[in-house]
């Protein structure tokens, strides 16, 4: 028999998916299956704090330049 | 933009009433007959009136009279809605007999009671036999029930706040004399989720997604989105002594007086005069201190026809902009039941393909609205300018507006000469690239799709694999799979597990 496990299917980026492995290897509590170079499976549970890390992992290291500021 | 959806909310509410609820509301004929007016499609009307004074049920087959071949869907979303609403009765269908329509008993005499005037019902209101105070008149109800309205706007808008923006600030607190409205109208918007508790805003709450939807909506939608959201909180809170069936047919009621005029509160139900304090918070009505008299204001007195309710929002803003500082107090013109069309067609806004953003308005409300998403500069006695920044879209994703939300106003919103500049040239109204850019920033968000479900593994051989699989994808709930690990993933498990049970029978 096979067996269905409850989860929720993340696609993503490949760089931002090595973030969510990274970020799952402190307490190997996120992740149930990691698919492919686009796709795992997490605890549904953690979803919410998972986007919040990942938007804190993101801020520390991606900052595009805005246009500069008004001369008016 | 949104015109009609308040009759879809009232509807969606409508239909989740039980049967035994029509039939209390429709003992009075004014809720038969806003019923009537408001929420039917012409077919649906044309069928009650020749149901009207039937003096027997009708032949269902004979209604198909007034419909051709071609108008058969009208006919039975027409006999839906009037069976959801429980105005008519069919009978059901059986060999020996034919169906038979007719009108709901209650219904049908209240009706009849509306158009002949009949009975003494005070149904319709009962005017004051008091004097009345001259200076109240259409013009001091406009005003009133725009500022009430207002201050509820500006306390979802201003609900962001505190971002440090001066301009935005400045339109804030300032302007609307920082009343504000009551607590239980901000116990409402938050039990209906418009606005919800923050901490890093200086009000301690902040707008949602669901709140500038209700800001964008006409104003008489947003009327109705409230009342709804107090019926519900009625409903939850039975000690209030407000049956929502009262509520209702009170509201109704309300929609049938003539503006301008005072109402004898005395001639109302105990249950209904208390009422009246949470419908003053709503600038529903007006009443004089130590009077025995109510007014209804214009949004009360426009709850079920077509005209709008004050102006809406966007309008607003027109007539905002039109209005140099210091012009006389109470724009009247701009209050009555001017068409929604010519408003919505006078924008303010003036954005440029370097993000660099003008609106030429005043109305601090619209200046809040734009400080939502807006990096706003300068402010100057009829115009703001500011710029739209990464940091100040995405912020305003944050709180939940969509990009599409955020386009959407702009286009709706944006300045004739920007309307007529793309006619001219063929060019949509917004530079796309400013379209394309908020859109990009939104999704520097979404950096993950997510899709919530069950993943299948541990097949004990490929074909069990294969024929699970592929049943899933045939049943449209196969989300990703890999034949490589013999793993699936579905949306959904129910589909699937019965599947399983009646192979596993078959062996």
């Amino acid at each position: 028999m096979p067996r269905a496990i409850r989860g929720v299917l993340i696609e993503c980026e490949p760089a931002i998916k090595s973030i969510i492995v990274h970020l799952d290897s402190v307490n190997n509590d996120i992740i149930i299956e990691d698919l492919d170079e686009q796709h795992l499976v997490v605890k549904e549970n953690m979803v919410h704090s998972l986007k919040q890390k990942l938007e804190e992992r993101l801020r520390e290291t991606y900052r595009p330049e805005e246009p500069l500021a008004d001369s008016d | 933009m949104s015109v009609g959806t308040q009759s879809y909310q009232l509807v969606d509410y409508l239909e989740k009433l039980p049967g035994t609820t029509f039939r209390k509301l429709y003992q009075q004929p004014s809720t038969a007959f806003a019923i009537f007016r408001r929420m039917l499609p012409d077919l649906a009307k044309l069928f009650v009136q020749a149901l009207l004074y039937a003096p027997s049920p009708l032949l269902l087959s004979q209604l198909d009279i007034w419909v051709t071949a071609a108008g058969k869907l009208q006919r039975d979303r027409a006999l839906s809605i009037l069976r959801s609403l429980h105005i008519v009765q069919i009978s059901p269908p059986s060999k020996d007999r034919p169906q038979e329509i007719q009108l709901a008993t209650n219904f049908m005499n209240s009706l009849r009671h509306a158009l002949e005037g009949s009975s003494t019902h005070s149904s319709f209101g009962v005017p004051s036999t008091l004097p009345v105070d001259s200076t109240i008149d259409v013009n001091f109800l406009d005003r009133y029930a725009r500022k009430k309205w207002e201050d509820i706007l500006h306390y979802v808008v201003n609900s962001v706040g505190g971002d440090g923006v001066g301009v935005g600030s400045a339109g804030g607190a300032g302007s609307s004399s920082g009343s504000g409205p009551k607590a239980s109208v901000k116990d409402l918007l938050l039990a209906g989720r418009l606005v919800e508790r923050r901490h890093d805003t200086r009000s301690g709450v902040g707008i949602t997604q669901a709140g500038f939807t209700f800001l964008l909506q006409e104003a008489n939608a947003q009327v109705w989105t409230l009342l709804l959201l107090w019926l519900e909180a009625a409903g939850h809170n039975p000690d209030l002594g407000m049956e929502s069936v009262d509520m209702l047919s009170f509201l109704f009621m309300l929609a049938s007086l003539e503006l301008g005029r005072a109402y004898d509160t005395n001639a109302l139900s105990e249950e209904r005069r208390n009422m009246l304090p949470s419908l003053v918070d709503f600038g529903l009505i007006y009443i004089p201190r130590d009077t025995r008299q109510y007014f209804p204001t214009r949004l009360a007195t426009t709850l079920t026809s077509t005209s709008s309710a004050l102006r809406s929002l966007s309008a607003g803003f027109a007539a905002a902009a039109a209005n140099a500082p210091g012009s006389a107090p109470g724009d009247v013109a701009t209050l009555g039941p001017a068409p929604a069309a010519t408003a919505d067609t006078k924008g303010s806004i003036i954005i440029e393909t370097n993000y660099r953003l003008y609106a030429y308005t005043s109305s601090p409300l619209q200046i809040a609205v734009l400080a939502l998403f807006t990096q706003l500069n300068m402010r100057f006695a009829s115009m703001v300018t500011g710029r739209l920044t990464r940091d100040s879209i995405r912020r305003a994703i944050s709180y939940g507006i969509t990009a599409d939300q955020i386009i959407s106003y702009l286009a709706a919103h944006a300045h004739e000469e920007m309307v007529r500049a793309a006619v001219t040239k063929g060019t949509p109204v917004l530079p796309p690239t400013v379209v394309d850019q908020i859109r990009l920033w939104q999704l520097e968000n979404e950096r993950m799709h997510t899709t919530a479900g069950f993943l299948f593994k541990d097949f004990d051989s490929m074909d069990e694999y294969l024929a699970l699989s592929s049943y899933a994808e045939e049943v449209g709930t196969l989300i990703w799979k890999s034949d490589r690990k013999q793993m699936f993933f579905v949306s959904k498990f129910e589909q699937i597990r019965d599947y399983l049970k009646s192979r596993k029978k078959v062996e």
